[in-house]
């Protein structure tokens, strides 16, 4: 299939589930990749059958597998197995996020796979990793946020440190993956090698706390859940609006601080000794946090916002799900597009969080029925007749 | 590969040391007296800890973009480089004859909280009004009541390590197409886009239609007993979603009275809140008698996911994370690296964050 973008000629096959694999796929395919994933009605992604009867038109499933391919292979079938390794041969990348042990009993392991396809690039998503001490351990996102050492770091004062929302994680992992595949793509290019990328969930989840790891390392001070606080910053936190609204507000200096207490029209702050200047406001946080509630209670987020931000505060409103989805700035800006199925099906998703020029891959496909490039891939790629693919559908070995 | 960072934020800084570790030669760009983030606490020994996390397989060079032959110099050094990373806002980069799209040989990064196209004013975000803007934070913890502030996330500068992985990708991909033919890319990278692209599963299902949007705090949740729970030495979090988890959870437990009196299937077929709140409230008494590395891993044998809420202290001294090597050492000096182990060209950190201007000599 000819593609454009950055990744336009790399031919990737995911045999992947859920979340954190599809995502890796979904943002090569958004780079300009060809995604081939392999499916099978015998072995489905579970995203295909929640909240829907039609596997087809599954919600979850369409949300994430946008741009990506769909070829149906038994996995369970000697038969079906043969094909793989051929669509194998024909890839630059493989990605996995199956079970521990899942690749290596589908004779996959990086051995066998180089050995069809040397210069390979095979990338695998596993809780821990693939091997150690504790790789045969499997969980799911939450738990990756509470073993990486994040969750620690998220709850309100005084409470049992509660995490972030139980569905942030998996996409972050399938992020880190696209990035280390595409490293390893530039090693092969320089030097004609391929490797096998052993990814951590939980690590990839550490990572997005790294600072704090490394600061705890030399320092020894256990950093802690804070809340909104900020060791630098006064305000700095979300403060109530009128209609159960909330506004996040972070000052860093006086100008700011000035430019603030103005645009509230809140001079008794300005003349409050505790807060006269950065550092005093720093050490009376928790009273200038109350103070500042008191006066953005009768605001309306967005208008607060939008004078905030024309006097150079940094503030924005709290956005619930109803919000982003109708904001017309970020339909303007781009963040939302429409893509089409093969039933012709227009369907808002969401975008990447870039833009590119001159070479931006199109985004415009929507998420494959199953096996909607069967015909591609047997055909067009493998050689196969049609004659020879009905008969693989019949038999269920493309099934 | 040369790549340029005059980024000054912890996105650009973030997206710049994914690429050094893959073994890019980076040039950072420091404004005279050192870059904001030497500044930022907290300190140890005098220095910024987030600026050498940040800051590791650089060299510095210090130019004043505001003097013309500093800027000079900052062309000499854009000839010889692939690529330039950049935080600033539009009108910042516009002013110093940096302009997006205005390099078309190279790959230019430019990382704002909203876009090139957002309204100007609005490219002052921080990474609090990032998470805000784009959902997670309204959204964070699970289960929060309406009277409790939207959350920022674990620690200072969650929106900014997304935004700098997206960075690296689009950068990476870019150099990689860029070896192949030549041409340059402009890289538009939205924080607040980052964010909702990371929520699609969830967030994309509303927007399509197939689930309802909402003003609730609780709308990103799944329901289920799933939460954190204090412990004997700590917290555990518990996700519970079908009756094999039910199970194991029960026998672990020692199939107290109050347990058998649930349905079996009660997590698939009869998870009412009433029912959640009164598992928690007898779970709640169990649990905080249970050391968190002893129950987790008797949780794991019995199929259960539960698992250590650990801190940093915990991760310090982890046996897996010390297997896989992802505190690497340097001088005695333990830094966090990557999640993904490579097996022919593996992250590696040889140089500890450079002192101002220390590579000033090479660059001139």
């Amino acid at each position: 299939m000819n593609r454009t973008g950055p990744l336009a000629g790399i031919r990737v096959l995911e045999i992947t589930k859920v979340w954190a694999g599809p995502y890796t796929g979904k943002l090569l395919a958004f780079l300009g990749a060809e995604v081939i994933k392999v499916e099978s009605r015998a072995n489905l992604d579970e995203m295909r059958a929640y909240g829907g009867v039609d596997i087809d038109s599954a919600p979850y499933f369409r949300s994430i597998n946008q741009q990506v391919l769909s070829v149906q292979v038994d996995m369970k079938s000697d038969e079906g197995m043969a094909y793989l390794r051929r669509m194998i041969a024909m890839s630059d990348v493989l990605i996995d996020n199956l079970r521990p042990g899942a690749m290596e009993r589908s004779g996959l392991s990086y051995d066998a796979v180089r050995a069809i396809r040397p210069g390979i690039i095979q990338l695998s998503i596993k809780m821990y990793g693939t091997d150690g001490p504790l790789g045969y351990q499997t969980g799911y996102a939450p738990c990756f946020a509470a073993l990486g050492g994040l969750n620690a770091l998220v709850g309100h004062d005084g409470e049992t440190p509660a995490g972030i929302n139980i569905r942030y994680g998996d996409s972050t992992v399938g992020a880190s993956a696209a990035l280390a595949i595409v490293a390893a793509l530039h090693h092969r290019e320089t030097t004609g090698e391929g490797q096998f990328i052993d990814l951590s969930a939980v690590e990839t989840l550490s990572t997005m706390i790294g600072d704090s790891l490394f600061a705890y390392g030399l320092t020894g001070d256990l950093p802690r859940a804070q809340a909104n606080a900020h060791a630098d910053m006064a305000p700095h936190g979300c403060y109530p609006c009128i209609d159960g609204q909330w506004i996040s507000i972070a000052v860093a200096n006086d100008d700011e601080w000035t430019a603030l207490v103005k645009t509230l029209r809140a001079s008794a702050l300005g003349q409050d000794a505790q807060f006269a200047d950065h550092a005093s406001r720093v050490d009376h946080s928790a009273e200038l946090d109350a103070a500042i509630a008191a006066i953005t209670i009768t605001h309306d987020a967005d208008t607060l916002s939008e004078a905030l931000l024309m006097a150079s505060v940094p503030a924005y409103k709290s956005q619930s799900s109803l919000d982003l989805i109708g904001s017309e700035a970020l339909w303007s800006l781009g963040a939302y597009r429409l893509v089409t199925d093969a039933r012709g099906d227009v369907r808002p998703v969401i975008g990447p969080g870039w833009r590119m020029a001159p070479d931006e891959a199109p985004i415009e496909k929507g998420a494959p029925l199953l096996g909607e490039h069967n015909a591609y891939v047997y055909g067009d790629l493998l050689g196969l007749d049609e004659a020879e693919l009905a008969d693989l559908v019949a038999r269920r070995i493309a099934y | 590969m040369v790549i340029i960072e005059t980024a000054e934020r912890v996105c650009g800084e973030y997206a710049v040391r994914l690429l050094a570790d893959f073994g890019a030669e980076v040039i950072k760009v420091e404004r005279p007296g050192g870059a904001p983030t030497r500044a930022m606490g907290p300190f140890h020994e005098g220095q910024s800890t987030l600026f050498r996390y940040l800051n590791s397989n650089k060299k510095s060079v210090l130019l004043d973009l505001d003097r013309a032959d500093d800027r000079a110099l900052l062309d000499r050094l854009l000839a010889r480089a692939d690529a330039l990373i950049d935080d600033h806002r539009p009108d910042w980069a516009a002013a110093h004859s940096l302009a997006h799209g205005s390099l078309p040989d190279l790959v230019h990064c430019a990382i704002t909280p909203f876009g090139q196209a957002a309204p100007s004013h609005w490219q002052i975000a921080r990474p609090i009004n990032v998470m805000n803007a784009g959902g997670w934070a309204w959204h964070t913890p699970s289960e929060t009541p309406a009277d409790k502030p939207p959350l920022q996330g674990a620690g200072r500068f969650m929106s900014d390590y997304e935004a700098g992985i997206e960075a690296a990708l689009c950068v990476a991909a870019s150099l990689f197409a860029r070896r192949r033919t030549g041409k340059g890319q402009a890289i538009d990278i939205s924080e607040v886009a980052v964010q909702l692209s990371r929520a699609d599963a969830v967030l994309g299902r509303m927007l399509a239609g197939d689930a309802d949007p909402g003003p609730e705090r609780t709308r990103y949740d799944m329901g289920g007993p799933g939460a954190a729970f204090a412990c004997a030495d700590g917290h555990v979090y518990l996700l519970m979603t079908t009756r094999a988890h039910w199970r194991g959870l029960c026998a672990l437990m020692g199939d107290p009275d109050w347990a058998t009196a649930f349905p079996d299937d009660w997590l698939e077929y009869h998870c009412t809140p009433d029912r959640v709140a009164e598992f928690r409230d007898h779970f709640r008494l169990w649990i905080v008698h249970q050391p968190k590395d002893a129950v987790s891993d008797a949780a794991q044998r019995a199929g259960v996911p539960l698992v250590q809420v650990n801190t940093a202290a915990d991760i310090a001294n982890h046996r897996q994370y010390a297997y896989r090597g992802y505190f690497q050492s340097l001088d005695g000096i333990a830094y966090p690296t990557a999640p993904y182990r490579m097996s022919a060209s593996p992250v590696r950190i040889h140089a500890h964050a450079p002192a101002p201007g220390a590579h000033q000599g090479e660059a001139a």
